[in-house]
């Protein structure tokens, strides 16, 4: 097992594997730019190193300011969190050749699976499902016409390279297809300096359902089951729930199977996620893998009972995975809100700012995973999360309504500082969301048909 | 996914911007002008002279609390910036920073690690190292090496002076701005 590991993030979820490291009782180094001098994980930390100034691009993401700082402290292994260095395969191998353990997969499989085309055609051959499509990039617009008609509209053509809602467009008529696929070419090229794009069958409303697993390196992989991720707004997440109440057991288990293949198959090691949209006949398609831990984590590891950046550490440092799939057993139901100083009312513009007030909540099952105290600041070249707040019940409906109580509980005031608690509440409340009839389009039409709310200057 | 924007700031902006307001504060010391501002772009410096707070005579530069919302498409800078030289010990409280090599009763000019990397006192393994103790430097004279991942970067003053001390030995660790020497301004 590690000695020292030094956490390449900030927030929250440095926060979190600082604190996984505690009780591996493995020293934790924690670095930070000038921003974050008096953040709560540098307090936490065995030991911290400032790294540089407040942006990104010189402290968190400076990766010989990075190194450097493991080299100072003799971390013998770098947790990335996510964000920042997390996906980043030339980091990984950078680590590697200063003899330190990048907590995460192999630099070479972190390249393939963050490679659509690649990751597709690879997931495709382990038995995963996909949408109608085309692995290959088109090369024509003849070609795209000859597919698209083939796979029936509406068709989304992606930028290969594209990602966070960026380099796609959606087809509905044959007539617009030679046009959008000569901008989405020229977006791409444009915004990922690669126009290769493909052609997929294109889900209206569709409910976003991934599947968590860890691999370790001995060829065993587990999986945590999966989350209904389909309440967020233009690709940010704004609430997370584990199990999905779509699935029935036998599909649960037949998809968590074939993504652990999936893993194994390409020799993938830690922690990752595989993405899948869900239509309305039941039918899971891949979308892709995330080759790091996710924000989301905590409603897997509430309905698991297993600690996943613990497995995460022990994975990356050679041992085995700590339990086997028959030692995972789903039981209840849990939620998490991410709490963001964001004004719902304004289109949810960042509000950050200096928080005079913070008490968060507590009570049975209730979690809450974050950075904050009274007097941090919010700053505004960071995200603006503030709080995970999860909960976990026997059923989904009684979560709902622990997550209502705890959210009441929640005191967050400063000037200039909003929440998306607000916002929480009013969708707990909501039927359609009590039902558990969500897709991804649910926050918008939810914010649409609210004028009181939405409406206000 | 959420994750971290990256919100780069112009940096040269930042800088003259930052550059303009230490020498507004130097012009004014003396008169009674208590408060200005200085702005380029998107980014704005907001200096209160003899502010309460720095009853020992320095100056503050007070970033607004909260800060302005984001222009659309561009950042706002409310703290240090790149390349800013804020003084030991300055640190954010209610986003306030302390000047402290601009009006501290102690005068000396501190040298500061630009990056995270081992400090080197000579260009070469047993050469004379750059400075000792007294010499007098110039104006972007290099003073020192900071070695990151096998690269070499050289350390240069910002101002010239003398060598008053020198806190860190050959081969030491230094973080991001830890200081490394203080220099006595030429002009005392």
């Amino acid at each position: 097992m590690f000695e020292k590991v030094l956490i390449a993030n900030r927030g929250e979820i440095a926060l979190r594997v600082a604190r996984a490291c505690r009780e591996l009782g493995i020293k934790s180094v924690a670095i930070y730019s000038t921003a974050d001098a008096e953040s709560a994980v540098v307090r936490f930390a065995d030991e911290a190193v400032h790294v540089g100034p407040h942006h990104p691009g010189k402290s968190y993401l400076h990766i010989p300011n990075v190194i450097g700082a493991a080299q100072k402290t003799g971390a013998d292994a770098i947790h990335p969190g996510y964000g920042f260095l997390s996906e980043d395969p030339f980091f990984a191998e950078i680590c590697s050749d200063n003899g330190i353990t990048f907590i995460g997969p192999r630099p070479e499989v972190m390249e393939k699976v963050g490679d659509k085309a690649i990751a597709r055609d690879l997931m495709q051959k382990a038995g995963l499902p996909l949408l109608p499509g085309t692995i290959e990039p088109v090369q024509t617009a003849e070609e795209a016409q000859e597919i698209a008609d083939g796979i029936g509209y509406p068709v989304i053509i992606k930028a290969v390279a594209g990602g966070g809602g960026r380099g796609m467009n959606v087809v509905y008529k044959a007539e617009d297809l030679a046009r959008l696929y000569a901008t989405t070419r020229a977006t791409a090229q444009a915004v990922f300096k690669d126009s290769a794009v493909y052609i997929e069958r294109y889900l209206e409303a569709p409910r976003h359902t991934e599947v968590q697993l860890v691999c370790d390196s001995q060829g065993n992989g587990v999986y945590f089951f999966e989350r209904d991720c389909s309440v967020q707004r233009r690709h940010q997440k704004l609430i997370e729930e584990a199990p999905s109440i779509h699935l029935s057991d036998a599909q649960r288990k037949d998809i968590g199977e074939r993504a652990v293949a999936g893993a194994l198959a390409v020799g993938y090691t830690g922690a990752g996620t595989m993405e899948f949209l869900l239509d309305h006949e039941g039918n899971l398609s891949f979308m892709e893998m995330n080759a790091r831990i996710q924000v989301e984590h905590p409603v897997s590891e509430m309905v698991t009972s297993v600690d996943l950046i613990q497995e995460q550490i022990r994975v990356a440092a050679g041992e085995p995975l700590s339990v086997s799939q028959e030692d995972v057993v789903l039981r209840g139901h849990a939620i998490e809100c991410r709490v963001n100083a964001e004004d719902p009312d304004r289109d949810f513009a960042p509000a950050a700012g200096r928080l005079d007030v913070y008490v968060p909540p507590g009570g049975p099952w209730t979690r809450v995973d974050s950075h904050c105290y009274p007097g941090w600041n919010i700053a505004p070249f960071y995200d603006s999360l503030i709080a995970k707040l999860i909960v976990w019940a026997p059923d989904r409906l009684q979560a709902i309504e622990r997550m209502d109580r705890a959210l009441s509980e929640f005191q967050i005031e400063g000037r200039g500082v909003k929440t998306t608690i607000p916002f929480h509440r009013r969708v707990l409340a909501d039927e359609q969301f009590r039902s558990g009839d969500v897709t991804t389009d649910f926050v918008e039409h939810f914010l649409a048909g609210e004028p009181a709310g939405a409406a206000k200057p | 996914m959420s994750d971290t924007k990256d919100t780069t700031p112009d940096r040269e902006l930042i800088e003259s911007v930052w550059a303009e307001a230490r020498d507004l504060v130097k012009r004014l010391e003396g008169s009674t002008v208590q408060r200005f501002a200085v702005a380029a772009g998107d980014y704005k410096i907001e200096i209160e002279r003899g502010a309460p707070a720095m009853a020992a005579g320095g100056a503050g530069i007070s970033v607004p609390t909260p800060p302005p919302p984001p222009l659309p498409g561009g950042p706002v800078a409310t703290g240090a910036g790149p390349g800013m030289s804020i003084a030991p010990g300055a640190r954010m409280a209610s986003g306030v920073f302390t000047i402290g090599d601009l009006e501290q009763q102690d005068k000396r000019i501190p040298v500061l690690a630009p990056l995270v990397g081992t400090f080197y006192s000579s260009a070469q393994p047993g050469a004379k190292p750059f400075v000792e103790v007294g010499t007098s430097v110039e104006l972007g004279q290099t003073v020192c090496i900071v070695e990151a991942m096998k690269m070499m970067n050289e350390v240069a003053t910002g101002e010239g002076g003398k060598v008053a001390e020198i806190l860190v030995e050959n081969g030491d660790w230094v973080e991001f701005e830890q200081v490394l020497m203080y220099l006595e301004p030429a002009d005392d």
